[in-house]
């Protein structure tokens, strides 16, 4: 029944990986990544660890994927074009390189059938959600807290860069798709360059920015 | 024996729950109209039998019989693929409710009235909620249609942005019963005549209003429908869409509510707790279904009051007052509970005439 399990989603996780690069379409290729999410996901599950199966769903085909959908859609991009290979010579290193990952891949299957090793849980509960937080909060709250630290880092550098970037006023807040501009509006001449969305609170606020003057606007006393 | 029993009831428990739910959300659709009618001053749909009671069945015939016209330079695949994706992911929360006790069945002996019950429930919800995003979202981008792309767009940042307000301001619950499964949390919920014990008044008021809130975002409903604001974008992400195509995307809009107001009852209002469920287990499907009828209510009744946000509104109150209000309640709930207060209440309040107490 497991085996069962494990050919069908490894092969649909196989399979969407394969369509993800093969895709010329970009919003396909995004599809099929969510489809090895999920794949993945499912196959942490008969591995006994719903937990990690969870956040996978819930962090990586939830959250960061509808971003990376969201961008494509924004920005309507449309099939890629199929060109002619520029570098070459990067084949041979290719195939060398999934060599050894093949390699590597045999090695570690003979390696473990060699050396069978009995768990130190026999019953599974290293998987369910209570044991990962205490391991988090006692044994792994160094690498833990580090690892909360590089997030927020990265958090920072973002907005830094959003700031700082010239594109914006430094008054502007950045949030995604928080204001759609027509493409009428943005294809002026001097806006041609500037796409992001930028929140504004008020229609005329919104003019001011793109340079847009109120033709018939009544007097205001 | 014991594995093909379980299988057994597992299909029968699946079969039941989906003709029970489908059933009501069908009625609520009637119900609705006709609450939105009273609201306005008017009749709403009377003439398919009795006060209008066949009408969900008219109106599915409808939908089998109407033209079903696929817009020509749509993304055929994606487009078809986006209700599928919608009402799949609205379907499958269903299975970890817990729709009742464990009662006694004829030939089958003690059986709790939950499909799946494991470890990591509540999370299931929210990882299978996050993928019905897509639905919506391909959808607008497959339509080839600007009113759908705008949208889809809107109802990805949209749920983006509740989704956060919405699984932060359930930690206030989860940091309360210790666990993730939503059969215990139900459990522990018990209290003096099945009501003292719910998390709702006593410990978490907070956490339920920003979850009511977030989830009503997150199931496009008034007032935040702005993906198919009907007066801006013609119908929204749907606008391309007929006949059992929109009926689907139709269908997902309301288990979604359905499933949301689901966990609502099963979180802080004690899901099938009420008075004298310890000797009548049966009574505790029906407390658990009203609960989810008074959800129900709740939305049309909003429908019908409230108007609708404009778009930086609600993305001003979803990042600025509800995610933060969201932190506010985690640290409050983790300050209360390290101190030792809700213990303190629990003993005060959950006296032991509680359900299998």
């Amino acid at each position: 029944m497991l085996a069962l399990l494990f050919i069908l989603f490894a092969g649909l996780a196989i399979g969407c990986a394969v369509s993800m690069v093969v895709q010329r379409n970009p919003l396909y290729s995004a599809i099929s990544l969510i489809g090895v999410f999920i794949a993945l996901a499912c196959l942490y599950v008969t591995l006994a660890a719903p937990f990690i199966a969870a956040v996978q769903v819930i962090v990586y085909a939830g959250a960061i994927m509808v971003l990376v959908v969201f961008v494509i859609m924004l920005l309507n991009v449309e099939d890629e074009e199929r060109r002619p290979l520029r570098l070459r010579s990067l084949i041979p290193i290719a195939v060398m390189l999934a060599a050894a990952l093949f390699a590597e891949a045999v090695f570690i299957i003979f390696f473990v059938q060699a050396n069978p090793k009995t768990p130190a849980h026999t019953v599974s509960d290293i998987g369910m959600t209570s044991s990962i937080g205490g391991g988090l909060f006692t044994t792994y709250l160094l690498p833990f807290e580090i690892t909360s630290i590089l997030l927020l880092m990265a958090i920072v550098g973002a907005i830094t860069l959003a700031r700082t970037g010239g594109l914006l006023s430094p008054r502007a807040v950045v949030v995604p798709g928080a204001q759609v501009f027509a493409r009428e509006m943005l294809d002026r001449e001097k806006y041609i360059d500037d796409l992001t969305p930028v929140t504004t609170h008020s229609t005329e606020e919104a003019e001011k920015l793109l340079g847009l003057e109120h033709k018939d606007q009544s007097p205001k006393t | 024996m014991e594995d093909l029993k379980h299988l057994g009831l597992l299909i029968i428990g699946m079969l039941i729950a989906f003709t029970v739910v489908m059933t009501m959300v069908a009625y609520t659709v009637l119900a609705e109209r006709r609450v939105l009618g009273f609201i306005q001053g008017r009749l709403g749909p009377n003439r398919v039998g009795p006060g209008g009671l066949l009408q969900p069945l008219a109106d599915l015939l409808k939908f089998i019989f109407k033209e079903d016209i696929v817009p020509d330079k749509s993304t055929r695949f994606v487009y078809f693929l986006a209700p599928i994706i919608a009402t799949t992911a609205a379907l499958m929360t269903m299975v970890v409710y817990p729709f009742g006790p464990e009662v006694n069945l004829p030939v089958l002996g003690a059986v709790r009235l939950v499909i799946a019950r494991f470890d990591v429930a509540l999370l299931y919800v929210l990882g299978v909620t996050s993928i019905g995003v897509y639905g919506i979202a391909l959808a607008g981008w497959s339509s080839n249609n600007k009113y759908s792309l705008m949208g889809g767009l809107r109802a990805a940042s949209q749920m983006i942005s509740y989704e956060l307000a919405l699984g932060l301001g359930l930690i206030g619950v989860v940091l309360q019963s210790g666990t993730l499964d939503l059969y215990s949390i139900v459990e522990q919920q018990a209290g003096h005549l099945g009501i003292s014990g719910w998390n709702l008044i006593w410990v978490q008021p907070l956490g339920f209003i920003i979850y009511l809130i977030a989830a009503i975002a997150e199931t496009n409903r008034v007032p935040f429908d702005l993906p198919e604001a009907e007066t801006e974008l013609v119908a929204g992400f749907h606008t391309e869409y007929s006949a059992m195509k929109f009926a689907l995307f139709f269908l997902a809009e309301y288990v979604n509510m359905f499933t949301v107001s689901m966990l609502a009852t099963t979180l802080f209002l004690g899901g099938w707790n009420g008075p004298f469920v310890h000797q009548l287990p049966w009574l505790g499907v029906f407390y658990f279904l009203g609960k989810v009828c008074f959800f129900l209510f709740f939305y049309i009744w909003l429908r019908g009051t409230l108007p609708r946000f404009r778009f930086d509104q609600l993305m001003t109150f979803g990042w600025k007052y509800l995610v933060p209000a969201a932190i506010i309640n985690i640290v409050l709930t983790a300050t209360l509970q390290w101190l030792g207060v809700f213990d303190y209440f629990s003993q005060f309040l959950k006296t032991s005439t509680g359900w299998g107490g």
